[in-house]
């Protein structure tokens, strides 16, 4: 399997991505940022169209595209005053319907818009792997270097503002990150699936654990062990990528739900039947 | 170095004489277009606890918001330590603050000593990380208010009382010399409001603080206020607890809201 270099690149880039998406997958939960995730993702949508009809690099299409919806969301509930919730819902609608108006001039449908959809094991090339790579580490690093910052700002955004937290630097980073790692993840997992490892690793993470520090151990240990099962499937039983991927991740959000500490399902059955 | 220096000038000194702890002189404020707080002057000393009473609505968070820099006036001046909101930006680790809720989710996963420590933040400075010292003033904070033992408890697994401690200690654990404390006592029980209220009078003697404390109670405030104003969008009253008390003022500040409430009410101050 590993002799195939779609492979190899594949799991390289699918570690890199399990990894970056594993540290932010934590914030994603604690801050109710799932849903602007699934947002930003869609909304990478009309950003390959744009770059797909402007006949530019499609990622970086969709890298500035989402950045700018993640920064619009970020301002429009913020500064407008709209429920972040309902703003999402407008801005990712209305990307998904830009998309698909652009395909259809474009008359691209011929591009193979299913892999952008859903991602593919064969999608990617070693510069993709590089783009990844980089955006990841400055990603990561990111959250290393303000991670204080990020945690004080999350949990109570009031008080961090009155400690001169620089609380608007902190929430626009960190949506404009979650912006550029979900564009460069879609190759591999689709713009559709994209979202579940945003918000999967840190939820099964937070069955295990009642600290971040645990709850980002369990949430890496569950992101990296689904990519590489899901990649193998998706190799052996020739699968759309992503969704193999999603699979494996949500039964082990199953299997972490069963197996809590916290709730206790799977002894309350061995106890009953005992 | 600079950062600390303002501070330490105002309270030895050197900063030339030294004006009152803080000072409002004629400030307003107006948020969407309706006044919330018109006319505010007054003056505070040193090591003083000032109880800041009025009905829902008054605009007292407003005022602590203000107080805090959080909230620019229309007009008039604010000086806290003899430095304007501009100032006061960078010396913000002097000033401890507790909000009237913090809305956080009860499974957050962080303990008591992270909560703590995330009042050290602004005492570490951006892109450094939490030493020693830190760790020890974050622990001697925690001892300060009794959660010694509980430093590794989920947040939200604490009961209500001491979880307003654990945010007292977060208040605490920096170089605190004021200490802003939004109806900190809200949803507490009489036990442990009353808990809560000697702990803090200690605690404002043993460290030295001033303490301004908003609140509705007014009797309770009384029993542990050496100042208190009492506003309803505007000043009404400045005295000692006992001139307030009963005082035809109060009533009258009270009052207004009643006219403000039947009148029409278009709008309640807050936030």
């Amino acid at each position: 399997m590993l002799v195939h270099g779609f492979m190899q690149r594949a799991l390289v880039g699918g570690l890199v991505v399990a990894v970056v998406c594993a540290v932010f997958s934590f914030f994603v939960n604690v801050r109710r940022l799932a849903f602007a995730g699934e947002g930003i993702a869609h909304a990478a949508f009309g950003g390959v169209a744009i770059g797909i009809l402007a006949g530019i690099n499609t990622l970086v299409a969709a890298a500035v595209f989402c950045v700018l919806v993640a920064v619009g969301i970020g301002w429009l509930s913020r500064k407008g005053k709209i429920h972040e919730d309902t703003v999402i819902g407008i801005l990712f609608s209305a990307s998904m319907a830009l998309g698909v108006v652009l395909v259809s001039l474009a008359h691209a449908y011929n591009v193979d818009l299913m892999s952008y959809l859903f991602g593919s094991i064969l999608a990617l090339d070693w510069s993709d792997v590089v783009v990844l790579a980089v955006v990841g580490v400055l990603a990561v690093a990111f959250v290393a270097l303000f991670f204080k910052e990020l945690l004080f700002t999350v949990f109570d955004e009031e008080t961090a503002t009155a400690s001169g937290i620089p609380v608007r630097f902190a929430y626009y980073g960190l949506l404009i990150a979650i912006a550029l790692v979900i564009v460069v993840s879609i190759k591999l997992i689709g713009i559709i699936l994209v979202s579940a490892l945003l918000v999967v690793p840190g939820a099964a993470g937070m069955q295990f654990a009642r600290n971040y520090r645990g709850v980002m151990v369990a949430s890496l240990v569950c992101a990296v062990t689904a990519v590489v099962v899901g990649l193998v499937l998706s190799y052996s039983y020739d699968l759309a990528s992503g969704a193999s991927i999603v699979l494996v991740l949500v039964g082990l959000f199953l299997l972490a739900l069963a197996f809590s500490p916290r709730r206790s399902y799977v002894r309350r059955v061995f106890h009953s039947e005992n | 170095m600079s950062r600390q220096c303002r501070v330490a000038e105002y309270f030895d000194g050197s900063a030339g004489e030294r004006g009152p702890l803080i000072e409002l002189d004629h400030v307003n404020v107006s948020m969407s277009g309706y006044p919330v707080l018109d006319d505010i002057t007054f003056t505070l000393g040193e090591r003083t606890f000032l109880g800041v009473v009025g009905p829902n609505g008054a605009g007292k968070t407003t005022l602590l918001r203000v107080m805090l820099g959080l909230i620019a006036p229309d007009n008039g001046t604010v000086r806290v330590m003899g430095m304007g909101p501009r100032e006061l930006k960078h010396e913000l680790h002097h000033i401890g603050y507790m909000p009237q809720t913090v809305l956080f989710d009860p499974t957050f996963p962080v303990s008591v000593f992270d909560v703590v420590m995330m009042g050290r933040s602004c005492c570490i400075g951006v892109l450094r990380f939490p030493g020693r010292a830190d760790r020890a003033a974050v622990q001697d904070g925690i001892e300060l208010v009794g959660l010694k033992g509980l430093e590794k408890r989920p947040i939200g697994e604490l009961s209500g009382g001491q979880q307003k401690r654990a945010f007292l200690a977060r208040a605490l654990c920096r170089e605190t010399r004021i200490l802003f404390l939004d109806e900190p006592t809200s949803g507490l029980d009489l036990p442990a409001q009353e808990q809560f209220m000697d702990l803090l009078t200690r605690l404002k003697e043993e460290m030295g603080l001033s303490v301004i404390f908003v609140s509705h109670d007014v009797q309770t405030l009384a029993r542990y206020s050496d100042d208190m104003i009492c506003i309803n969008h505007t000043m009404h009253l400045h005295g000692r607890p006992s001139d307030v008390v009963g005082s035809d003022r109060l009533k009258e500040a009270y009052r207004c809201e009643f006219d403000f409430l039947v009148g029409g009410g278009e709008h309640t101050g807050g936030r």
